[in-house]
Order: structure tokens, then C-alpha cells, then sequence
């Protein structure tokens, strides 16, 4: 049982304002969960509180059926991977993967065997006498990870190990991390990132936290599930802009009337649109947002139901897909990410269709309607 | 930095120029100590100052080493590494809790350890000679052990302290996550870490140590005890007017810190230098 259940969770750092709130959370077996949210959302708090670093906090945190909340770290059976990979400097790669089995007390041949064998899934069999700073940021990444497997621990705690990475490594240790997950099947992983690609390509579930306001008003998780739930149905106005890149279209809209096939609604611009919703508690003529993403927003010609028509402002291109961007009743442009060249200029009129299915609303507070 | 092509070649100059002054400046009296030392009594009343002497003759180095010399030498040894390894221990030790723990009145107990730099140790010297007295330490080597490691103390903690706080928290973290408690972390973390933090005490407080005068002529009175710095007091009245004999034994005093420069230059200005660049 390697389960991690976060329950009621609070924390605050002296007497500032809370940075983690009312988290409810639990991470299955053998599941890698991704933290992912902006900058000082409170991901690594949250990750250091299950890593045993982080005290003085209110609820219970378990570890599998164990409560873990006055356990030491390194009673856990967590491993934690650093952003900054926290190598010991003055030890040998092999040195600073025994070093904690050492601690432990870890028979010789014992520890032995595991560096190897870690040593040899992470191909650095070859670094072993090397000190880190004679090794370049993936290998010494791939080390830090090193330090984590030998300790066969029942959870992974990766806090954006792949930030100081450039782009090309990324992908690469991206692919990795995620063998790596299929090699320990038993162990859970919780991964921080503020990167969606990463979240996107390797959690089974995304745990997406907002901070601010509406931290404040709805506590720190703002939705939880696997990946293509939150991208296809988001929960909330941060989430929707959150994921996807470039991120959902959003237009003003008033709802007119709740229909047997969604929510009527018309926009500022006078366009009238069906979102399949049940938007039976709203009240005719309140005010909503229509969501939709930019490539869901298809190219068609002339003037049809379920249409937006406007004004191209720019295009960009990026050979096998273009972004056109679009003026006129927004604040922000619209985007249309169309396949090829786009087929418009700037300067022209186009108009794109918006399916339904694609379509999200959201009522006055920024919450989704329920899709039907 | 914009400067104007004059202000360019003026610095050019005056660099090197301000360099061979001050190297003339050092070198000069230490010079004429080194030369003065292979002279008779009688060459260098009678020579220039500056003349070299007439022979290398090893009169004075004979006749200094026959005496209590050695003796000297040996306490000064002694007194001094004992002195810098424990100033070593307790400031690593005062600066890791410092740096890295987090209790009541941490900030004001560092900084009354760091004002400890501005009492001079001449108003310490009547209660320390009576302490001493009463400890039944007067007139012996271990009399000077305490308050040469006292008196260094808030230096050392100040410099520590600040090169462990530039130690990265995540390494102290790790260290917890791999089963380390406070004194695994000091030892096995940070201690190795601070290398060039304690190499820098262990130089300063060694040089100054080694030449410290005024506790070794209040805490110690006989030859067995006493430490180089009293030699050269010592002989400067034995040999009254022996000019030459005087400055061999101070030649032999400076001698272990000019060894010890030549061969560690590198490490001593790398020492110096950790306090104020991020290693
Ligand atoms: N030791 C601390 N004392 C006071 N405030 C802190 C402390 N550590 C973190 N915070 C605050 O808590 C909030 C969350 O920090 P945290 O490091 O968890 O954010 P994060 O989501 O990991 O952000 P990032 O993506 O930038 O790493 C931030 O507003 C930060 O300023
Ligand atoms: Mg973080």
C-alpha cells in the first residue's frame, strides 16, 4: 500500500496569509500524480509537506495506512528529487548514491549491488568515479534520480527536475522519468511542474492548484483528474485558460434560454451559439463566458449557425498549423490555430465554426455548467 | 565602465608603479632582517646597513639554536595548533546552529558573539590573569590554550556563519531524506563543505596566534613555557646590544609562515577569498 491521502490540509508560513488550503487528496497506488499550477501556488510546499520537510501545518497527511505527519523524512520510504538535483559536491557519483543506504546501515555488497543496478537502468555505470561538477546538467540529473531508486523507496518526489534542463533534454529525460515509472510499477510518483507538457505527457492524474484569490475562495486545489478531463472538461474559468496552448478563447455572452440540446446564448457581437450544458439555473439574460479553445475553431465558408465571423488581424505561421488571430469583441484577440497556412491574410473576413461539443460556458462566478 | 583613454593609460601605470612601491616597502625591512642575521656583531656595527655580508656565517644561527630556542619553538607549536584546531571545531559547530537552525534568540545570541570582536583584550587581562591563577594554570602552556580560542572565537563563528548560510538549503535536505540527523549533517555535509571557510580561520587565526605577544607575557613567566614571540623579548635583553643574534631569531620565527606561504599561496588567497565569492 503505497497510497498517499492528504486530508484537510492547511499551511501557512508565519503569520502571512495561507499558501496551502483545504487540500483533500489522494494519490493511488502506483500512480503518477503531477502537481501543476503557476509560480508560488504552493506545488513544492505541497510536495515537501509529504516529503516530511515541510512541518507545521494542519490535517493529516498518510502514507499508505500509516499517518506520517511526526515521522522523519527518511523514515517515510520517500525519495526526493531536487530541482537544483542537490548533489553532494564533495562525494563521487557512487558516494552519493550509497551515502544514505550508508546511513541506514546497508550491508556493503548490498549497496553495492543496488548503485550498480541503478548505475546500469540510468546508463552512468561510466560517471561512477566522477565528481558532479565534472558532469553536465542531464547526467548530473540522471544521478539525482540514481540517489532516489537505490533507496527503493515506496514514493518518488520529483520537484521540476527537469527545469535546468534545455529544451531537447527535457523531452528526452521526459521519456525517462516516464520508463522510469513503468520500471517501479509499486512506487508512486508526485511530480511538481509548472510546465503543461510535462503534466500533460506524464501524469495519470493533475492535481492543477491555483493561488490568490481564488485559492482564498476555494481552497488550493482547483480540479483533479486525468489529463484529457481536464482539458476537455475544466471545472473553472483557471482551469480552462490554464491548459491548452495558446490558451481558450473567452467571450462575453448573455444566456437567453435553456433548450432540450444545450444553453442558448448570445454574444456581444450578436452571434447566437448552443453549448450542450444544462444551464437551467441561470436566469434569461444573465451574464456567462463562452469558451472555446483555438483549435477546435474550424475554417468554413460563408456565413452558417454555430458560426463567429471577424475581422483577421494577423496570421502566424508555423508551417504545419498557423495561428490567425482574430478582432472584435474581446479584450484579448481570438486565436484560431488552423491547419497549413490558414488560407487568410490580415485584412480579411473569416469565419470559423464553433462546435458545440467544444464549446464550454461558464456562469458569472467563472464555474463551468455541467456538460449534458 | 567608460573611462577616458587618458584615465586608461594613467591606471596602466600607476598600478605596477603602486605594486613595486608597496612590494618595496615589505621587502625592505624583511631584507635587511635576512642579511643582518649572517653577520658578526662587529660587521654590522661597522658595515652600511645595506652592505651584504661578508661571509654566510652561521654564527648566530648556532648560537640562538643552542639555547632555549627549541623550547620556544616547540610550545609555540604546540600552544598554536591545539589553539586552531578547537577554534576550528567549536566555530563550525557555533556557525552550523547559526546558519541552519532555527531557535529562540538565534540572532541575538549571533550577535552578541560578533560584538565579542569589539572588546579589547587588554580589559580582559587582570580578570584573566587572576582566572588563571586560580585555575592553577599560571605559568603554564595550557594557560594560554583558553583565551587564545576565546578571543578568536567571534571572528571565526562571523566567518563561518556566513559561508555555511551560502550552503545550499536542498543539500541539508537531502542529507535529512537520507537519514542524517543534526550531527550527520555537520560532519558528513557541512564540515567537508566548509573547507575553504575553515582554511581561511585556520590561516588567521594561526598567523595571529603564532605571533601573539601580550597573553603569552601575562600568563607565562619561565623558558619552559613560554612562546616564540617572548623569545625575542627574552633575547632582546640577553643580548642587549646583539643586533645580528636578535634578528635571527626573528628570522627563525617568521620563517614556518613564510614556508607555509610559499607552498599553500594558492590556497591561502582562495581561503581569503571564500568568504566573499560564491564557491
Ligand atoms: N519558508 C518560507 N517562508 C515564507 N513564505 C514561503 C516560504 N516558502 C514558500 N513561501 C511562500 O509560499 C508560497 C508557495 O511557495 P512554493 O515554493 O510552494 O511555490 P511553488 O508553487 O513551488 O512555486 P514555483 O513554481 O515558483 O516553484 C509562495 O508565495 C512563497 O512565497
Ligand atoms: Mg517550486
Amino acid at each position: 500500500m503505497t497510497s498517499i491521502t492528504l486530508s484537510g490540509v492547511n499551511k501557512s508560513f508565519g503569520a502571512n496569509f495561507p499558501v496551502i488550503r483545504d487540500v483533500d487528496l489522494t494519490i493511488e497506488d502506483g500512480e503518477f500524480c503531477v502537481f501543476l499550477g503557476p509560480s508560488g501556488c504552493g506545488k513544492s510546499t505541497l510536495l515537501r509537506m509529504v516529503a516530511g520537510l515541510e512541518t507545521g501545518y494542519t490535517g493529516q497527511i498518510r502514507i499508505g495506512d500509516r499517518v506520517v505527519d511526526k515521522v522523519e523524512p527518511a523514515d517515510r520510504q520517500v525519495a526526493m528529487v531536487f530541482q537544483n538535483y542537490a548533489l553532494y559536491p564533495h562525494m563521487t557519483v557512487y558516494d552519493n548514491m550509497a551515502f544514505g543506504l550508508r546511513q541506514a546501515k546497508t550491508a556493503k555488497d548490498e549497496i553495492d549491488r543496488r548503485v550498480q543496478e541503478a548505475a546500469r537502468i540510468l546508463q552512468i555505470e561510466a560517471l561512477l568515479d566522477r565528481m558532479p561538477k565534472a558532469l553536465s546538467g542531464g547526467q548530473r540529473q540522471r544521478v539525482a534520480i540514481g540517489r532516489a531508486i537505490v533507496r527503493q523507496p515506496k514514493v518518488f518526489l520529483f520537484d521540476e527536475p527537469l527545469s535546468n534542463l534545455d529544451a531537447a533534454l527535457r523531452v528526452h529525460m521526459r521519456a525517462e522519468i516516464a520508463t522510469l515509472h513503468r520500471n517501479f510499477p509499486a512506487a508512486s510518483m508526485i511530480y511538481v511542474t509548472h510546465d503543461q507538457t510535462e503534466a500533460m505527457a506524464l501524469a495519470d492524474k493533475i492535481v492543477l492548484l491555483h493561488a490568490g484569490k481564488d485559492m482564498l475562495k476555494h481552497g488550493s486545489i482547483a480540479q483533479v483528474g486525468k489529463p484529457l478531463d481536464l482539458y476537455h472538461r475544466p471545472r473553472n474559468l483557471f482551469v480552462a485558460g490554464f491548459l491548452g496552448s495558446p490558451t481558450m478563447n473567452f467571450l462575453e455572452a448573455t444566456f437567453v434560454a435553456q433548450e432540450p440540446v444545450g444553453a442558448r446564448v448570445v454574444l456581444k457581437s450578436g452571434e447566437e451559439l448552443t453549448v450542450p450544458v444544462d444551464g437551467s439555473t441561470l436566469a434569461a439574460g444573465a451574464p456567462v463566458t463562452l469558451g472555446v479553445r483555438p483549435e477546435h475553431l474550424a475554417p468554413v465558408v460563408g456565413p452558417a449557425p454555430q458560426t463567429l465571423t471577424r475581422k483577421v488581424s494577423a496570421v502566424e505561421h508555423f508551417g504545419e498549423y498557423s495561428f490567425v488571430y482574430l478582432e472584435g469583441g474581446t479584450s484579448a484577440p481570438l486565436i484560431a490555430k488552423v491547419p497549413g497556412d490558414g488560407g487568410v491574410k490580415a485584412g480579411d473576413s473569416a469565419t470559423y465554426a464553433a462546435p458545440a461539443d467544444c464549446c464550454h460556458l461558464f456562469d458569472a462566478d467563472g464555474i463551468a455548467l455541467n456538460h449534458i | 565602465m567608460a573611462s577616458s583613454p587618458v584615465a586608461r593609460v594613467a591606471g596602466r601605470i600607476a598600478v605596477p608603479v603602486l605594486g613595486l612601491f608597496w612590494l618595496a616597502v615589505t621587502t625592505v625591512p624583511f631584507l635587511f632582517m635576512v642579511m643582518t642575521s649572517f653577520k658578526s656583531q662587529q660587521e654590522s656595527f661597522s658595515s652600511s646597513v645595506w652592505a651584504l655580508p661578508e661571509a654566510l656565517d652561521l654564527v648566530n644561527y648556532r648560537s640562538v639554536l643552542e639555547g632555549p630556542f627549541l623550547t620556544y619553538f616547540k610550545n609555540s607549536v604546540m600552544v598554536v595548533v591545539i589553539s586552531v584546531v578547537l577554534i576550528m571545531l567549536i566555530s563550525a559547530m557555533a556557525a552550523f546552529a547559526f546558519a541552519r537552525m532555527r531557535f529562540r534568540f538565534n540572532d541575538a545570541l549571533f550577535g552578541l558573539i560578533v560584538a565579542g570582536m569589539i572588546v579589547p583584550i587588554h580589559i580582559t587581562l587582570v580578570p584573566i590573569y587572576l582566572m588563571t591563577r586560580q585555575m592553577g594554570l599560571y605559568d603554564s602552556q595550557f594557560a594560554l590554550i583558553g583565551p587564545y580560542v576565546a578571543t578568536s572565537l567571534p571572528i571565526s563563528v562571523f566567518i563561518l556563519t556566513e559561508f555555511m548560510r551560502q550552503i545550499p538549503k536542498e543539500l541539508e535536505e537531502a542529507a535529512r531524506l537520507d537519514g542524517c540527523g543534526p550531527f550527520a549533517i555537520f560532519f558528513k555535509v557541512f564540515l567537508p563543505l566548509s573547507g575553504p571557510g575553515l582554511s581561511t580561520i585556520a590561516i588567521y587565526n594561526g598567523i595571529m596566534l603564532w605571533n601573539e605577544f601580550i597573553f603569552a607575557y601575562v600568563l607565562t613567566s619561565s623558558t619552559g613555557t613560554r612562546t616564540l614571540p617572548l623569545a625575542i623579548w627574552d633575547y632582546q635583553g640577553q643580548y642587549t646590544a646583539n643586533i645580528p643574534a636578535i634578528l635571527t631569531v626573528v628570522t627563525l620565527t617568521s620563517l614556518p609562515l613564510v614556508v607555509a606561504y610559499a607552498f599553500g599561496q594558492e590556497k591561502i588567497v582562495k581561503g581569503m577569498m571564500a568568504g566573499s565569492l560564491k564557491g
